[in-house]
């Protein structure tokens, strides 16, 4: 008999070309113009979803794109459930001259397969799809029950798969709930992610004359709002590399030795991280290492500017108007409306009588997330690692936020387990972006891993709460 | 007919010709209006010649073609008057902010409204309308050469070799050049100085792409805020340029001039127009109207970096982009100025990220006697057609070939400028005052007659 294991690696080429097939979906959900692709994204998946034995549909969620619900629930009385969790949109590739093949149409090189949206998140959470179709197709049955919650918003904030969750959680019960969108730096080393920065993200407008003024005749008399603004975000970090704001550190715990001890085990030099980055040298906080920098430490980012004239040639004017979109990472215990509210209230105080500033929220906000490494599923998960994928993964810190992951932990009570099968260097969310094919295949055979070890796990949990049961009887 | 009533007959043709010529998109900066440029320019080569000028040619530059005529009528003894413009405009999109396609004019009372209404097409068709006029009057007491360029918004790359190799057919006595402003529809004005410009890009680069500003925030100088803090550092609390050196050259201000520039400075009122309730910006020594005209300024023009679409992206920038320019005032030279901002640029860049400054355009700041008998004709042209007689101003703006005239042509440039204050001249929804148009055309024609008047008299 073929084993689910052995399904996967016979099949591994169809797989790929229905990767392939989803990839070239561009499902933006940040830009409005390519609404319907997103849709059409979700009625995709909804299809593949049914081919491989799951009962689908798609859920609408007012004013976002649908979420895609699946289920297969024939495991018998007293399986576990495990819920995964994915998102079928992608991030804009609009910079197309800077990809060398076609962020929508897939392309394999170098054992790679290059699109957007490649490992973040579409190939990651296929493996999800792939891992059941294998044991459905091997064993004809599954060894728990599974759902799946596919969202089409991530990359926008999420917000119509919070609401849902928050709302009509119940039909999304389970024992755990498995993600796969994050990365490792070595195949030898993967990582299971156990806390995950949280974000808020804002837009700031800083306005001068009523409309874009000749700077012949009026340079020298009017506060330029893109110099107002430069002014501006320049007194938002002082020279160590804090941010300046006041208040902004009050509710960052402070790091427990063994802790810091834990995350420094995970080495980032200065030799990869110049090689990762392409950056000079390493910037930020001195008395925090790189990784807890990223991993324990929040930030204020710049992560857009426009003003002005920006196009061929030259255009001598004093914009009307300059704005930044800047967002805020931040770690446990930070709140995001609380940290806006130091944003804004810095900003007003900083910003000069001569132009305006206004703080346009956008809709990215979400609390930091920390998972327990202790509990049954994690210890599933580590040996479905070794088991499926070959080697031992470690505990990181990631500096990415998954607003959905505290979401689901918080309002279903169930641990998140964010089991990434992406490489740090994947080029997400840039021109390039792309997922190892061994490690599309090596994350299937992870999963199916984990579906047995956490079904025996949880059988043997049950067995023995019988016994106990029995045997307290019998006193 | 007398010059001035073959203009008062004609006006409303005159307009219809305008709005013609302004209908057609000649943005110079932008390569997909190619073949706009190329029928702007032939727009104006059949006026010239319909009007009577002679020698109209295309002078084909390595950009976009030079448009020259003459009519040399007025005898030897008569002073020939080179007059400059140019046919090219800022670019303008409906999505900047105009009410309407900047492309199509449009009459509000008396306010024609187009790209390049003031800027610069409507400022020469003054001239091209008074010199018809004075043709068709057969009275024309100067000789005149047009010289009408296309690539004045781009910093003019082309018009000094041009010149510089017809020194002889372009020679004259003065240069007038209609492509400033005046103080008020009341109050004409004469702009005597006029402020060089260096255009630049500085580049900030950081990582060799953009990457995820969760997996990377904190530990990476992001180029964005590191352009910002660059930027913060270009000038100190009091407006004041920080670039060492930046002033050094700068002529000082003597009390009489300070006196005379007064009279135009900018009122509480007008402020209030342009910036509302905003307080005023720059050296505190210094009047609004000195700030503009007799000091140099470091100004952004635009930045861009990361992503500043719809919605949000959680990216880390690889990169900033600046657009910076300078004003500068006599005797500052362009490419030494330059040396010193990419001097201190270079100083103040930390060693997180790797800067690029790059010049794009040079011009010199240009100044013009006030007792040269071409600026007191200049004086009393406007004072036979307005009830006050025009402010001295320096001009904050730059018209780069104007000091290229002066040291190539060895001739003094006066600036008959017709614009108004709010004629958002390279904003959106520009316009152009027909009764300036009117006055313009009136006081060009008295101009050519007190220039030849006075040069008989000093004879």
């Amino acid at each position: 008999m073929t084993t689910a294991k052995e399904y996967a690696n016979e099949q591994l080429e169809r797989f790929l070309e229905e990767l392939q097939a989803y990839l070239r979906l561009p499902g933006i959900s940040t830009d409005a113009a390519y609404a319907d692709d997103v849709r059409a994204t979700a009625q995709w998946l909804v299809d593949h979803l049914e081919s491989i034995g799951c009962t689908a549909r798609q859920i609408e969620v007012h004013d976002q794109y649908p979420l895609v619900y699946a289920e297969w629930l024939h495991a018998g009385e007293g399986a576990a459930t495990v819920l995964f969790y994915g998102h079928y949109d992608v991030q804009p590739a609009e910079d197309t001259q800077n990809w060398t093949s076609p962020p929508f149409e897939p392309e394999r090189r170098d054992g790679k397969l290059y699109a957007r949206g490649a490992t973040d998140d579409k190939g990651q959470h296929f493996t999800h799809l792939k891992a059941v179709e294998s044991l459905l197709a091997s064993d004809e049955t599954l060894p728990v029950n599974v759902k799946f919650i596919i969202e089409g918003n991530e990359e926008s904030g999420s917000r119509g798969i919070l609401q849902y969750v928050q709302q009509q959680g119940e039909m999304l019960q389970a024992d755990v709930c498995v993600v796969s969108d994050t990365s490792m730096s070595k195949k030898e080393e993967p990582i299971i992610v156990n806390s995950l920065r949280g974000v808020v993200a804002f837009e700031v407008v800083v306005s001068g004359p009523a409309q874009d003024l000749h700077s012949g005749m009026y340079g020298g008399t009017v506060h330029n709002p893109v110099q107002a603004l430069a002014e501006i975000i320049a007194k938002l970090h002082n020279p160590d590399g804090s941010v300046a704001v006041p208040g902004f550190y009050d509710d960052v715990r402070d790091l427990l030795s063994h802790e810091r001890e834990q995350i420094n085990r995970d080495i980032w030099d200065n030799v990869s991280w110049a090689e990762e980055t392409g950056a000079l040298v390493p910037w930020g906080e001195e008395n925090f290492s790189l990784r807890e920098r990223v991993g324990v430490r929040p930030t204020l980012e710049v992560n857009g500017m426009a003003g002005g004239y920006d196009g061929t040639g030259t255009k001598a004017i004093i914009p009307a108007t300059a704005r930044a979109k800047i967002s805020c990472r931040l770690v446990a215990d930070q709140n995001p409306d609380d940290i806006v509210d130091k944003v804004h209230k810095y900003l007003k105080k900083i910003t000069p009588p001569t132009v305006s500033t206004q703080i346009v929220p956008l809709s990215v906000r979400s609390p930091a997330v920390l998972i327990e490494t202790q509990i049954d599923a994690m210890q599933a998960a580590i040996r479905a690692y070794e088991v499926g994928w070959g080697h031992t993964p470690i505990f990181r810190r990631e500096g990415g936020s998954i607003p959905v992951v505290g979401n689901i932990q918080h309002n279903l009570n169930i641990p998140v387990l964010l089991m990434g099968f992406g490489m740090s260097t994947d080029n997400l969310h840039a021109p390039n972006e792309h997922f190892h094919i061994d490690n599309f295949q090596r994350g299937i055979h992870t999963i199916i891993e984990f579906l047995n070890i956490f079904a025996q796990s949880q059988n043997s949990t049950t067995e023995k709460t019988t016994q106990e049961k029995k045997e307290e009887e019998t006193k | 007919m007398t010059a001035f009533e073959y203009a008062r007959t004609h006006h409303h043709d005159f307009v219809k010709q305008l709005e013609d010529w302004l209908r057609i998109p000649s943005v110079s900066a932008q390569p997909a209006h190619k073949d706009d440029m190329g029928r702007a320019a032939n727009w104006l080569q059949a006026e010239m010649t319909r009007i009577g000028f002679e020698n109209v040619e295309l002078i084909p530059t390595e950009g976009y073609p030079v448009v020259y005529g003459d009519y040399l009528h007025a005898g030897e003894d008569a002073p020939t008057v080179l007059v400059y413009g140019h046919y090219d405009v800022q670019p303008a999109e409906l999505s900047d902010g105009w009410d309407a396609d900047p492309f199509e004019p449009r009459i509000d009372g008396d306010l024609l409204i187009a790209r390049g209404a003031t800027d610069d097409k409507g400022q020469v068709m003054i001239q091209l309308k008074a010199a018809e006029a004075l043709i068709a009057s057969g009275n024309c007491p100067v000789n005149l050469k047009f010289l009408i360029e296309g690539e004045e918004e781009v910093g003019s790359p082309n018009l000094a070799t041009i010149v510089e190799a017809r020194v002889e057919q372009f020679a004259a006595d003065v240069c007038l050049i209609s492509d400033t402003t005046i103080k008020s529809v009341d109050q004409p004005s004469l702009v005597y100085s006029l402020r060089g410009l260096i255009t630049m890009e500085l580049i900030v680069t950081g990582p060799k792409g953009d990457l995820h500003s969760g997996g990377f925030g904190g530990m990476i100088h992001n180029p964005a805020q590191a352009a910002a803090e660059i930027i913060a550092k270009l000038h100190d609390t009091d407006g004041r340029v920080t670039i060492p050196g930046f002033y050094e050259e700068v002529r000082a201000l003597d009390d009489n001039e300070r006196d005379e520039l007064a009279r135009g400075d900018v009122s509480e009122s007008e402020w209030a127009a342009i910036m509302g309730t905003l307080p005023d910006y720059g050296e505190s020594a210094y009047r609004r109207v000195e700030r503009v005209g007799a000091r140099p300024t470091l100004e952004i023009n635009g930045i861009a970096s990361g992503y500043a679409g719809d919605g949000f992206k959680t990216v880390l920038p690889a990169r900033a982009v600046v657009k910076i320019s300078c004003r500068l005032v006599a005797d500052q030279d362009p490419r030494a100025i330059f040396e010193k901002v990419a001097a201190y640029v270079r100083d103040i860049t930390p060693a997180t990220v790797h800067v690029e400054l790059r010049a794009l355009e040079f011009g010199y700041p240009a100044l013009t006697p006030l007792d040269h008998p071409a600026t007191q004709a200049a004086i009393r042209a406007y004072a036979r057609n307005w009830e006050n007689p025009p402010l001295l101003m320096r001009g904050g703006g730059s018209i780069p070939i104007v000091a290229d005239f002066q040291r190539l042509l060895d001739l003094p440039v006066v600036l008959l400028g017709f614009g108004l204050p709010d004629c958002r001249a390279h904003g959106p929804n520009e316009t152009f005052s027909l009764t300036m148009f009117e006055k313009g055309i009136d006081t060009v024609i008295a101009y050519m007659h007190e220039l030849a008047e006075g040069t008989r008299n000093d004879a």
